[in-house]
């Protein structure tokens, strides 16, 4: 069961806020001001200008967290207080963090490498050094809410936060453990916007502020980077009805597979994608029409966005002619590992309010492009059941599927 | 599907030995692999030796994908993946490829390519790096390549929990097997040798001069290494159809968090006793089953000091009688994949009835007052081993394996 959720993004650090703006069609996607991007391709990114984490987390010490740990410190608080879990209920229950990211501290690590290469090794900041490993945010957010039950950080790309909650599902199905925050984070950094620019996979030079990426449209030329950090506070159902916790929704499925070509091989790529899709079906045992609506993984990469569109058709045995269908990358940007929960944090809202957000600038889809209910405008949509697809640019496929809970 | 998962192969690429029976024989005769750094010019600092892979050729294991152009950890990976199905007597073209899986651990990743990245940047060339940096650094491409070489195309995850990070990727393997969400996965750990590691581990002051002492007096530290470790897991039905070698059997875990201190463990070793109560609790076990302990033991003054007081909090006055050892004595700390061969070591132990020692210890620590098997390895009915890791993080990782003599 889904009894909260925490978000910290470009477009708002409430679920409330975020869906609101993705609902009027605020891009997040702006010139990029926390590195310089002269002599890159892409100038544009979905950053969190004014992140300011001791707006969450009050006067304590922030000096040894690293900004991805202070984005995931930040939404566990928000994620924790909106489910109600007070610290002296953590003091009786004991909680544990589930965390996707794909890189986690990477400006860290690429900043402490360097100062011990200017000024020689003895130089380098021990501080530094303990946010160089990939759990120092899952650990930095323990420490700042005593999080003491299982602490696992997953790191499969663009997948990590989607597969971060299917393995907390799969502890919590299991009676491992009762209580878990799962969800992810990535922060936007030089060293990674230079690395995706240098690839090719960022939208190129001719872009203006707001009108790219754009999902599904022939006119897609690449992805924005973004960033960010959702968390979903996840109980057994037994636990949350004790105490009497809100129930926003129920992660009821969730399937995995691997493209071995990595994307090279259509076949292989659609095929990868439908078998994430399928798993995650039987998991939920639901069949193809009982799925009221999709939020896309697509985030304007060329090959991408084409295979997702022809592996949820495959996964789906077509019946996809009335699925609405969502890509808020659209607007926030690929925030790689917060991506997938992101769009759970969205799919929660409009189950509440019935509003699918739109593709703003989607207006040229391709001749038979399959998901003919991709629109730019705002749907209305009595969402039941979800489907959530996470597609990485290394040939991880997961897919999840939320039902709505029972207070709507 | 049977719920009992098992392991039928093992692949190790180690200090001391790459394949399965050099590396035993070696570990039995207590021999080190800890010799001076050559990766790397240690001239600047003050310590100067570790424990790094000697001959390997990576030509040697990786047949599909371009070896020249894949980062050190996904070719050792690679390596003990092939080891480890050869090991098995596994024939790759019978198996089922979408319900074959991989799932990995490591600390750092590709950490040569972000060391690349950082000489670029700080000799003003950055534009030397291009398209390579994203697509061979990210950590998850240690599982994609193992994936794409050996063409698994099932769940595929990496657990990057730093030096737990093994045993992390093990337990999640057999959550996936349990759930019957694969037929056969490889789990593991694999890294590299990395100036960023050795640097912070220098840095703190946590780096011995000379040897590996675990447990001694007079011990002075860890020393950093790489290397890589696979294990083959199975369920049991299946491995026995099939006429199987079994090793063991992966009976049960515990994972905690301290959510003290990012880098010092909890001082009374509360987080790794939790997480050693919990794993003798999954796999139904009694503290005086337990017939071997492969410590977590780097051989810091803290590390072993703490590790002796959790282990004697939980199994009280048995523990004088369990019989631990500590192979980083040997292998020093190959990071991610330290747990996932010190796996490996307790299912030759479990499987052989003999115990590795901990070498280099003449002197006993008073505050470290168990048995240390020390510096000559030991035979005996080896029934139960539990694998025990800790990491930066708090995150702490234990894992039980049983004989198979003792499956019904």
């Amino acid at each position: 069961m889904i009894t909260g959720a925490g978000v910290i993004s470009p477009l708002g650090d409430s679920p409330a806020r975020l869906h609101d703006s993705l609902g009027r069609g605020l891009s997040a996607i702006k010139p990029i001001k926390l590195f310089s991007t002269e002599g890159l391709g892409c100038p544009l990114g979905g950053e969190i200008a004014d992140f300011d984490a001791t707006k969450y987390l009050g006067q304590r010490n922030l000096r040894p967290l690293d900004r991805t740990s202070r984005l995931v410190a930040s939404a566990a608080q928000l994620a924790l207080a909106d489910s109600g879990w007070s610290i002296e209920m953590r003091n009786v229950q004991e909680i544990g963090l589930v965390l996707g990211t794909m890189f986690c501290s990477l400006h860290t690590i690429s900043e402490f490498d360097r100062r011990a290469l200017e000024a020689g090794p003895a130089y380098a900041s021990p501080m530094d050094f303990s946010n160089t490993v990939i759990n120092a945010a899952a650990g930095q957010t323990a420490i700042a809410h005593n999080l003491r039950d299982v602490n696992t950080t997953i790191s499969t790309g663009v997948t990590s936060g989607l597969e971060a909650i299917s393995y907390a599902t799969e502890l919590i199905r299991s009676g491992r453990a009762r209580a878990l925050l799962a969800g992810g984070a990535d922060e936007l950094c030089f060293e990674s916007f230079y690395g995706f620019d240098r690839a090719g996979l960022l939208c190129r030079s001719n872009v203006t502020a707001g009108d790219f990426p754009i999902p599904f449209d022939s006119r897609r030329n690449g992805s924005a980077l973004g960033e960010g950090a959702a968390l979903l506070m996840l109980e057994d159902v037994a636990l949350a009805r004790e105490r009497g916790a809100k129930i926003l929704g129920e992660v009821v499925g969730h399937g995995s597979s691997y493209d071995c070509s990595r994307g090279q091989d259509s076949v292989q790529a659609v095929e990868a994608i439908a078998s994430a899709i399928r798993h995650a079906m039987s998991d939920a045992f639901l069949l193809p029409h009982e799925i009221d609506c999709l939020s896309a993984s697509a985030n304007g990469s060329r090959g991408g966005d084409q295979h997702e569109a022809e592996g949820v058709v495959a996964g789906l045995n077509g019946q996809t002619q009335k699925l609405p269908v969502t890509a808020i990358k659209s607007m926030l940007g690929e925030t790689l590992g917060a991506s997938g929960p992101m769009q759970a944090v969205s799919l929660l809202e409009t189950m509440r309010d019935g509003v699918l957000p739109g593709i703003p600038q989607l207006h040229q889809v391709e001749d038979d492009f399959p998901l003919t209910m991709a629109r730019s405008k705002n749907q209305e949509a009595d969402v039941i059941n979800g489907l959530i697809n996470s597609i990485g640019f290394d040939g991880h496929c997961c897919s999840l599927i939320l039902s709505r809970g029972e207070e709507n | 599907m049977d719920r009992r998962i098992v392991i039928t192969g093992i692949g190790v690429v180690t200090p001391i030995g790459i394949g399965c029976e050099m590396f035993w024989n070696n570990l039995l005769a207590g021999q080190s692999g800890i010799a001076p750094v050559q990766s790397f010019d240690t001239s600047e600092y003050n310590v100067h030796r570790g424990a790094e892979v000697k001959e390997f050729n990576a030509e040697d294991y990786i047949l599909n994908l371009d070896a020249a152009h894949l980062g050190r950890a996904s070719q050792f990976a690679i390596a003990a993946a092939r080891l480890a199905l050869a090991d098995a007597g596994v024939e790759i073209g019978s198996l089922d490829r979408k319900r074959a899986g991989v799932s990995m651990g490591t600390t750092s990743g590709e950490p040569r390519e972000v060391e690349r990245f950082d000489d670029a940047y700080v000799s003003k060339k950055l534009d030397r790096i291009g398209p390579e940096f994203i697509q061979l650094y990210p950590c998850h491409v240690i599982a994609a390549h193992v994936a794409s070489e050996l063409q698994f195309a099932g769940v595929n995850t990496m657990i990057p929990t730093a030096c737990a990070a093994g045993n992390y990727a093990i337990a999640h393997a057999l959550d996936v097997m349990r759930a019957g969400r694969a037929d056969l996965m490889l789990a593991g750990g694999s890294d590299a040798f990395s100036r960023i590691t050795f640097t912070g581990f220098a840095r703190l002051g946590a780096v011995a001069p000379e040897i590996c002492q675990p447990f001694d007096r007079f011990r002075k530290g860890m020393i950093p290494g790489e290397g890589a470790g696979v294990l083959v897991l199975e369920p049991l039905d299946r491995a026995r159809r099939r006429g199987a070698r079994i090793y063991a059997e992966v009976a049960g875990y515990g994972l905690s968090c301290d959510a003290h201190h990012m880098t010092a463990a909890h001082p009374e070793g509360a987080g790794a006793e939790r997480a050693m109560r919990q794993a003798l609790a999954d796999s139904r076990t009694n503290c005086e089953d337990v017939s071997y302990i492969s410590a977590h033991g780097t051989g810091t003054a803290t590390n072993d000091r703490l590790e002796t007081i959790a282990v004697k909090r939980l199994f009280k006055d048995e523990a004088y009688r369990i019989p631990i050892s500590s192979i980083k004595s040997m292998l020093g700390h190959t990071m991610g994949a330290a747990s996932a061969i010190e796996a490996a070591v307790c299912a030759l132990a479990v499987f052989s009835n003999r115990i590795p020692p901990t070498i280099n210890l003449n002197d006993p620590d008073p505050e470290c007052d168990l048995d240390y098997v020390a510096n000559s390895a030991r035979e005996l009915p080896v029934n139960i081993a539990m694998n025990n890791a800790y990491a930066f993080g708090g995150n702490n990782a234990s894992l039980i394996l049983r004989k198979r003599e003792l499956l019904n």
